[in-house]
């Protein structure tokens, strides 16, 4: 008895130490796959953390809670200039924050923005819902290239192709006139994205970014962070409909 | 102004009972032009079966856009319409009908809210508040039905849900088919709450939760946080759609009303970045300037 539990245990072992060794060489999880075989990333999403606020490390002040911070060793590779820019963003982030006027966040800005999304998938093409401004993003992955430009779009051109179970997402095609966050991060027309979203199982998407950005950045920099999704009994997305146009500034737009 | 707005708001809300609303009595004068069966529309296509989703729903996906001729200046006097039109750009437009019932194409106010829909018509073209605008000229959301005659839109299926996308102001719709119920009465959208499903090849859908903010058309059609619309999309061939919005508000109509609009299949085309007020100066300089 004594002999065959050792020995099962001994097996145990090896099994165990099989599947960390697979773990650590495939990916640990295979999504269900759409009809046409690529994973289904189909849901309702969202960021849980304080990027929103501020993609780098910081500790809480009013309104604002302490975050750890998305972006890859935290610091940002500002050229000088930009630096002493970003700085004064900062300063006057409460009037020149892009948000504040209720402009169209940008990408990746809206995609931790603290409301909900919902992926729909199709073959050729991944429509982004968002409950922030109402906001959309058609992500081809049809094979098409960017459209030939430069074109200043808010939420710039995006193009998809799977790599494995990930998919990779190239945007290009901003304006200058959105931000990353409410600390003012900021960017130029240069700016070019591309986005990595990897299933880490059923809820969770592992959600990789790398920035580049020649007028504003010295080299390209990178943010990961995990989307999970919502599992609430009705879940379902409502209206954010800041409203900044005539009179007044209003978040979001008064609804009755 | 606002008070006899509110003073006859209260009027009608005391006046008005409720269970004198029911479905819409059928014409009995001989039926206008464009006036079809609600229930029934005819086939253009007799011939016609709408092929199916892998899930079984009527395949109604693509790009579709109106083709009735609806400018949103005005959906009850395509002549005023035609006329403003004709002033400003030198181009006499078609004009549209949509309004099939009743059958003078009127939206059948409420004695006070005709009140009140005459004044936002005389603002409307030089407004004393910008309450007095029409909400889609102020950036807001159009609100069904009016987002359906505004311009070009996808229409895209999954199992249980469909989606429409529309190129305008970059709206969506996600309708779920499973007959949930709408959210707490509580919760006002611009857009609506919209629960659908099939009835052959029709597809209805149930809009509540409406808040008290959108127009019908520019010059007014207004309506209150009472307001219900039960949209058909009726399939009657391969690239044409009736599409028929009942309309009801016990608060500011005296009946319900039903407009439609035919859909003609549209080539699909990428749907390209539709921003309203990003980048506009307005809001800088309304608000004493920021920069």
């Amino acid at each position: 008895m004594r002999i065959r539990l050792r020995d099962s245990l001994v097996s145990m072992l090896v099994v165990v130490a099989g599947l960390s060794v697979a773990a650590a060489q495939a990916p640990a999880y295979r999504a269900p796959r759409t009809a046409d075989g690529k994973p289904d990333l189909s849901g309702i999403w969202q960021a849980m953390n304080t990027a929103s606020f501020d993609i780098q490390a910081h500790s809480a002040s009013k309104d604002v809670p302490a975050g750890v911070g998305v972006v890859e060793g935290n610091d940002i590779p500002y050229q000088p200039s930009a630096l002493a820019k970003k700085r004064e963003n900062f300063a006057k982030r409460a009037t020149l924050d892009p948000e504040t006027k209720c402009y169209l966040p940008g990408v990746p800005r809206i995609m931790y923005m603290p409301h909900p999304f919902q992926i729909f998938q199709k073959p050729g093409q991944i429509t982004m819902l968002f409950e922030y401004v109402h906001a959309t993003r058609f992500i081809y992955t049809n094979g098409t290239k960017h459209p030939e430009g430069h074109i200043d779009w808010w939420m710039g051109d995006s193009r998809g192709r799977w790599e494995g179970d990930t998919l990779v997402v190239d945007v290009v095609d901003f304006n200058e006139d959105t931000w990353f966050d409410r600390a003012g991060n900021y960017h130029s027309d240069e700016l070019h994205v591309v986005e990595r979203f990897t299933p880490l199982d059923a809820d969770h998407i592992t959600y990789d970014v790398t920035v580049e950005d020649a007028k504003v950045f010295s080299r390209p920099w990178r943010m990961s962070m995990v989307l999970y999704r919502n599992r609430d009994k009705n879940a379902q997305l409502l209206e954010y409909d800041c409203y900044g146009f005539d009179e007044a500034f209003h978040a979001p737009a008064q609804s009755q | 102004m606002a008070k006899l707005f509110l003073g006859l708001l209260t009027i009608a809300l005391l006046v008005v009972d409720v269970s004198a609303q029911g479905p819409p009595p059928p014409p009995k004068a001989a039926p206008p032009p464009g006036w079809i069966d609600p229930r029934n529309p005819p086939k253009e296509d007799p011939s016609f079966k709408a092929p199916r989703t892998p899930d079984g729903q009527p395949r109604i996906e693509g790009e579709w856009a109106q083709a009735s001729d609806i400018i949103t200046y005005s959906i009850e006097d395509p002549e005023l319409e035609r006329a403003e039109h004709t002033a400003i750009s030198g181009q006499r437009p078609m004009v549209g009908r949509p309004i099939i019932d009743p059958i003078d194409g009127k939206i059948p106010y409420l004695p006070w809210a005709m009140k009140y829909a005459a004044f936002l018509h005389e603002e409307h073209r030089k407004p004393s508040a910008l309450k007095y605008l029409d909400p889609v000229s102020r950036g807001f959301q159009e609100g069904v039905p009016r987002i359906n005659y505004q311009g070009t839109f996808q229409i895209q299926q999954f199992p249980g849900t469909v989606l429409f996308t529309y190129d305008y102001h970059h709206t969506y719709r996600v309708i779920p088919l499973d007959n949930r119920p709408h959210v707490n009465q509580n919760v006002k959208l611009w857009m609506g709450n919209s629960r659908g499903h099939w009835e052959g090849d029709t597809l209805v859908v149930d809009v509540a939760n409406n808040n008290d903010q959108t127009w019908l058309q520019i010059v007014g059609g207004f309506h209150s946080d009472a307001f219900h619309v039960v949209e058909r999309w009726t399939l009657t061939s391969a690239d044409h759609i009736v599409y028929l919005a009942t309309v009801d508000d016990a608060k500011v109509y005296s009946r319900p009303w039903t407009l439609r609009v035919d859909m003609r299949r549209q080539k699909v085309e990428e749907q390209w970045e539709s921003a309203i007020w990003e980048g506009n100066k307005t809001p800088e300089i309304v608000a004493g300037g920021d920069k």
